[in-house]
């Protein structure tokens, strides 16, 4: 099989790649290949699926027709085994293989597992992929416990989820705070002591030490002795990148796959974009940052590369951000909670929180927890490194209204 | 001035006869010629002739549609529109009116448009006048349009309709101008035969005006675009559109031979197709006259012919083209000549005819002694009287006495 | 061939920031005065500059959409709106990431996020808006319904930098197609080579080069011909003031009275242009023309320029309207109804067409210049037919000084102050003898929604 373009996934970066080609070349062989059953969705909404506010078929973000209008070969089912730069050529689990002229790996990430005793002879659960949202919510209507193992976006979204459904749950987090690569510890505590006013047990800066099987459940052990059973285990400790089928492809690989600011690897016409790809990172180093937004605009930017696209602008470098509601709470990170030479101002009342970072009057980050800052323009602020010193009290003392104010009069 | 027609015989199936004035048998042609749009602006003296149609489509008698404009420029301009489109077309006009008219008229035949137009001759402004004379059409003799000079009423019906044939030829593709003096021919009232419209619908044939140059969206095309100007293609393209030209005005001369001789075998009347000779092949003198004068010239040869005297008389009818080798037959025949003109040449104190005559003479080989007259001016009468001084003038010149500068007839009157 | 689609304009310098929209939006979208319901984000104004504003631009490459891992948010195919689906949205936010422009933000009084929906095309702040400074602009409709017909005229036409003849030739023939013989006397319709050069031609129509007296008459005799013939074939000209005003003037008063079914397009460069720019009879008094110079003892043309639109109407032309390049929806509406009235009378249209080259200003003004003559009234743009009299279509109730659109020219650089005061005493009175004709019309007129408009107009 050949296909001039070939992208290997098919979400965000994937999606938005493909659109990006059709952009400047309307009919040139472009095949979408994914491991997935599923017709595309976004890891993002699975815990929504499993809290049954979204249904699997009501995700999707590309349907048959839109490949059909778009001349684009979505090929499900399709796990690559191996990649062959020299002949330009992938292989396939099923023997099949591909002749590609541009390939983009979007293969994102699957879940790590921690090293725990017992780990491997539990029943546990994960959530990555459609299939385990659709199994974890299954499991949830059997149980009445649940250990949440990590306090990441994942972690937090589901522990949230299963105490909606009345369900005893318990987060274990070796971090001393939840959601720590997004938020400073003042943030973490507002969102633990939320989850912990909803019932939630919140066991941060502790370590499992071993789990084994009890029943159908399970019986977990903690460093310092404690033990706690559940029905459910779900395991959300952080993710790695899909690269185990580029072994001795000379593909370089660091944390992911290396890119340059137009997410070329370093091979001839093999791009990377996404969870997979580590990229310039807006404050040095390359870095995976492996959130939807950069995602979508690392696979624009690839897209674009491939299909020689002379508009294509490189990628500014990956931000921290992140948007984060719980029990009907807002939470919003953009950029750092801190760093040498940076100056803290912090705001809030009772029920909210505003932590601003500016370094030499220019933005390094924001945070806010039900203090809705338009996260859009704080990003801009950041990456256009727009001096904020003649403004900076209003900012502070607004960051909402300023941000509008200097969007509408710098790039609107 | 009203005439003896009877609405009713245009349609009848033989021919008819009616007593009318020129004007009137001119628009009696135009009717047999079936126009699709007639386009008038009154002038003296021309204006019964544009009445005279305008009731003919008003009673249902000619069904061409009217176009009333604003003046003569936007005459021309109305038919150019219709013959582009397709159009067979008439208007007529004269004096200020074609002066006014000489914008898009002096358009029409490089756009090779096969229009027919009367041209009620009239003297030029100033002086203030409204009467006869052929100034007008001398000063247009150069724009391209074919002339043809009507010598009586009869011969303006027959050669209006001819004109639709000659002007329509692939080998021609110009307009036409029917010329008939102001006054004398257009007020000049006679029995006049009226061919059957049948008989003229064969003669003429539909009409098929714009195969060359078209406005028509089933053919687009830019028509008269700029043409010419130094380098590129610019003066070939314009060489070449020229030439075409004059290539048509000569291959008129073929044409206009040949439908006079279809008419005359139709209609069983033939006109002299370019030019006349009247008693020329035993004479030593002739005059050479152009349009209704020829009546009354006629008449004052044949009475020097009673008296012994070898005159006779060289019409010219077809003008433009020139009909050069005709006129150079008939030149070679005699040994002086006087050339009487209802017109003058400023620049060189003569008639045009005159002049023209002239040049044809050089082809002849010889040279002979040439007296230009000039009468008949703003709707003065030249008489046989007239004439007969012109013979004897003319006749002079044989012993020497050549008065060197144009007479004028009537200077006296 | 992709879409268009209309667009809310936010004109900052008319905004007084008195919020009035945000009041319409909350009343629209939650039936309560509360700003903070309000989709459209007007900010505080600070004295002596221009308004802010956020609101969703309903991009092309909506990065809240490619954002949206639920599928909540999608561009409409139809509409360009990004339309928000409330049963899909899981509140994540992640949209509010994507959106550099504040145009789609977490809602705390509704729980979820909001974004202007351009009120299924008929937005209510527009309406609210006492200064024009909101507008929802339409114009994306004529590319919808145009730009797959095919373009009438080769590509090339060698128009001047920044003439909008040449836009507006390529519009309207556009729209017309082939079914057309078009004339275009001597000018810069020609000029350009829409009639072509030595045999070749820049028109993919029957067009022909008429004279600069004759355009009207000998479209007329072409109409004649068809209409005999039993073809619908519309005849109609692009000419120029010179050959409409000027020594065209006799043939199309004739065609006018006449009514012949033909359509005359003047395109008024205020000149001959396409000859070095002297002045015609159009030409506004004070302007720098080749033949009204600037010197000692004359400061440009000194007389008024006749109101040829005007002069039309007296004739019973079936349609006499102006128009401004600048204004194209207003001139799509204009050239329809005259298509149609050209079938069985005169359509006369008057479409302003400032000339960067012979009235000097910069090429890329074009349009500005020609919307900056309606802003200050130096021209109007009305429509009139016999039973209905006359009306604006676009009336501006609160001109800006005509000064701001004489300082942008070249032509009009010597002016004294007296000589813009007379021009603004002209240009005022010009505009109440039209508003005259308004209510003129108003009063003979049954139907009520005209009433209104003109109503409008004149309360001003």
């Amino acid at each position: 099989m050949h296909s001039k373009y070939l992208i290997v996934g098919s979400s965000h970066a994937a999606l938005e790649a493909a659109t990006a080609i059709r952009l400047i070349d309307a009919d040139g062989a472009l095949t979408l290949l994914t491991r997935d059953a599923h017709l595309p969705y976004s890891p993002t909404i699975l815990p929504y699926v499993v809290s049954g506010r979204s249904q699997p078929d009501n995700v999707v973000l590309r349907n048959q027709a839109y490949f059909k209008d778009n001349a684009i070969a979505f090929v499900p089912g399709a796990t690559v085994v191996s990649l062959d730069p020299a002949r330009s050529s992938l292989r396939l689990a099923s023997g099949e293989s591909w002749q590609y002229d541009r390939l983009l790996i979007a293969t994102g990430a699957s879940p790590m597992l921690p090293k725990v005793a017992g780990l491997a002879d539990v029943p546990f659960h994960v959530l990555r992929s459609m299939d385990d949202a659709i199994h974890l919510r299954q499991a949830m209507g059997q149980a009445r416990s649940a250990i949440v193992l990590g306090a990441g976006l994942i972690g937090m979204h589901a522990a949230e989820n299963m105490a909606k459904a009345k369900i005893a749950v318990t987060v274990v987090e070796l971090q001393p705070h939840a959601l720590a690569g997004y938020f400073e510890p003042k943030a973490s505590a507002i969102i633990e002591r939320t989850f912990a006013r909803n019932g939630v047990t919140m066991l941060m800066g502790q370590t499992l030490r071993s789990v084994e099987r009890q029943g159908d459940g399970c019986l977990a052990t903690l460093a310092d002795g404690t033990t706690i059973t559940a029905d459910l285990l779900l395991v959300c400790t952080g993710v790695k990148p899909n690269i185990g089928f580029l072994d001795g492809s000379g593909i370089e690989i660091d944390a992911g796959i290396l890119v340059d600011d137009l997410m070329r690897t370093n091979l001839p016409n093999i791009w990377a974009a996404g969870d997979v790809a580590q990229a310039r990172g807006f404050w040095g180093g390359k870095v995976v940052n492996g959130i939807l937004p950069n995602a979508v605009e690392q696979g624009r930017i690839a897209g674009a590369g491939m299909a020689d696209d002379a508009g294509v602008q490189p990628f500014p470098g990956a931000v921290p951000l992140n948007t984060y509601s719980f029990f009907g709470q807002q939470a919003i990170s953009v950029g750092r909670s801190g760093g040498p030479g940076s100056e803290v101002a912090e705001g809030g009342s009772e029920d909210s929180y505003r932590h601003i970072v500016l370094k030499d009057g220019h933005l390094v980050g924001i945070a806010t927890i039900n203090d809705f800052v338009d996260a859009g323009i704080m990003w801009q602020l950041i990456l256009r490194g727009t001096d904020l010193s003649p403004v900076k009290s209003e900012f502070i003392a607004n960051p909402q209204l300023t941000g509008r104010r200097l969007m509408s009069q710098i790039w609107r | 001035m009203s005439a003896v027609t009877e609405p009713s015989r245009l349609a009848t199936n033989k021919p008819s006869f009616v007593v009318c004035e020129g004007n009137e048998a001119a628009a009696i042609g135009v009717g047999l010629s079936r126009p699709d749009v007639v386009a008038v602006y009154p002038i003296t003296p021309q204006s019964s002739l544009v009445e005279h149609l305008s009731q003919m489509i008003a009673d249902g008698r000619l069904r061409a549609d009217l176009m009333n404009v604003e003046g003569e420029h936007a005459v021309m301009c109305g038919l150019q529109g219709v013959a582009l489109a397709g159009g067979r077309t008439f208007t007529a006009t004269c004096g200020p009116g074609l002066a006014f008219m000489f914008e898009p008229y002096v358009r029409t035949p490089g756009l090779r448009l096969p229009m027919v137009a009367s041209l009620v001759t009239r003297d030029l402004l100033s002086p203030q006048c409204v009467w006869g004379g052929q100034q007008d059409a001398m000063v247009v003799r150069d724009a391209g349009w074919i002339q043809m000079y009507c010598e009586t009423v009869q011969e303006i019906l027959d050669t209006t309709v001819m004109a639709y044939k000659i002007a329509e030829h692939r080998d021609v593709m110009l307009p036409i101008n029917v010329c008939h003096d102001g006054n004398y021919l257009s007020f000049g009232v006679t029995r006049v035969e009226v061919p059957d419209q049948q008989e003229v619908d064969d003669f003429l044939g539909p009409p098929n005006v714009n195969w060359h140059i078209a406005l028509d969206p089933s053919r687009p095309m830019g028509v008269d675009p700029l043409t010419g100007g130094a380098g590129g293609a610019g003066p070939r393209n314009f060489v070449r559109y020229r030439k075409g030209q004059v290539r048509g005005m000569q291959n008129a001369l073929r044409v206009i031979r040949e439908v006079h001789a279809a008419w005359g075998e139709k209609f069983g009347r033939y006109h002299a197709p370019l030019v006349e000779e009247y008693r020329l092949d035993d004479a030593d003198t002739a005059l050479v006259t152009i349009g209704s004068m020829t009546g009354a010239a006629k008449d004052a040869v044949d009475i020097a012919r009673d008296k012994g005297e070898a005159v006779g008389l060289i019409k010219i009818k077809t003008f433009r083209p020139f009909p050069l080798q005709a006129m150079v037959a008939a030149l070679a025949k005699v040994k002086r000549i006087g050339v009487v003109d209802r017109s003058v040449s400023f620049g060189w104190n003569c008639g045009p005819v005159y002049q023209e005559t002239l040049g044809a003479l050089y082809h002849t080989g010889k040279s002979i002694p040439v007296i230009s007259f000039i009468g008949g001016l703003a709707g003065a009468d030249i008489t046989v009287e007239h004439f007969a001084r012109a013979i004897a003038l003319t006749r002079e010149l044989q012993w020497g006495r050549d008065p060197n500068e144009p007479v004028w007839l009537n200077e006296n009157d | 061939m992709g879409k268009c689609f209309s667009t809310l304009q936010f004109h900052a310098s008319r905004c007084d920031g008195c919020g009035d929209c945000m009041t319409a939006c909350a009343q629209a979208k939650a039936k309560t005065d509360d700003h903070a319901y309000s989709r459209i984000h007007i900010l505080p104004k600070i004295a002596g500059e221009d308004v802010e504003l956020a609101l969703c631009r309903q991009c092309a490459d909506p990065v809240c959409v490619m954002n949206c891992p639920s599928g909540a948010l999608t561009k409409n195919a139809d509409t360009g709106v990004i339309d928000w689906a409330d049963s899909k949205c899981v509140n994540c936010l992640l949209c509010t990431a994507g959106c550099a422009y504040a145009g789609i933000v977490y809602d705390a009084e509704v729980g979820h996020v909001s974004k202007c929906d351009q009120c299924d095309g008929d937005p209510a702040c527009v309406k609210a808006c006492p200064n024009e400074a909101l507008e929802y602009r339409t114009a994306a409709r004529i590319f919808n319904d145009y730009a797959d017909k095919e373009d009438m005229f080769c590509r090339g036409l060698s128009a001047c930098h920044g003439c909008n003849s040449e836009l507006l030739m390529r519009h309207t023939m556009r729209k017309v197609g082939p079914e057309v013989v078009m004339a275009a006397p001597p000018g810069c319709v020609p000029g350009m080579g829409a009639v072509g050069y030595n045999g070749q031609t820049g028109s993919k129509f029957p067009v022909f080069h008429s004279l600069l007296t004759n355009t009207a008459t000998m479209l007329a005799g072409v109409k004649r011909q068809y209409n005999r013939v039993g073809r619908d074939v519309l005849a109609m000209t692009i000419a120029g003031d010179g050959g409409t005003a000027d020594a065209g003037f006799q043939s199309v008063s004739g065609a006018a009275e006449r009514n012949d079914p033909i359509l005359f397009i003047c395109v008024d460069n205020e000149g001959y242009m396409n000859t070095g720019m002297q002045s015609s009879g159009v030409t506004p008094y004070g302007s720098w023309t080749s033949t009204t110079p600037v010197g000692g003892a004359m400061q440009g043309k000194r007389t008024e320029a006749k109101n040829l639109p005007i002069i039309m109407t007296m004739h019973n032309c079936s349609y006499v309207a102006t128009a401004s390049t600048a204004f194209l929806e207003d001139y799509y509406a204009k050239l329809t109804k005259a298509i149609e009235v050209a079938k069985t009378g005169m359509a006369y249209l008057h479409v302003h067409a400032p000339c960067p080259t012979g009235w000097r200003f910069p090429s890329g003004m074009t349009t500005e210049v020609c919307r900056m003559q309606v802003r200050t009234n130096f021209i109007a743009l009305w429509e009139y037919d016999p039973a209905n009299g006359l009306r604006f279509t676009h009336p501006v109730d609160r001109p800006q000084p005509v000064a701001d659109y004489l300082k942008m020219i070249g032509k009009y650089r010597h002016l004294s102050e007296e000589q813009v005061s007379h021009i603004q005493h002209t240009v005022d009175d010009k505009i109440a003898y039209l508003r005259q004709l308004t209510q003129m019309a108003a009063e003979r007129r049954p139907a009520p929604a005209h009433k209104v408009a003109v109503g409008n107009t004149v309360s001003a």
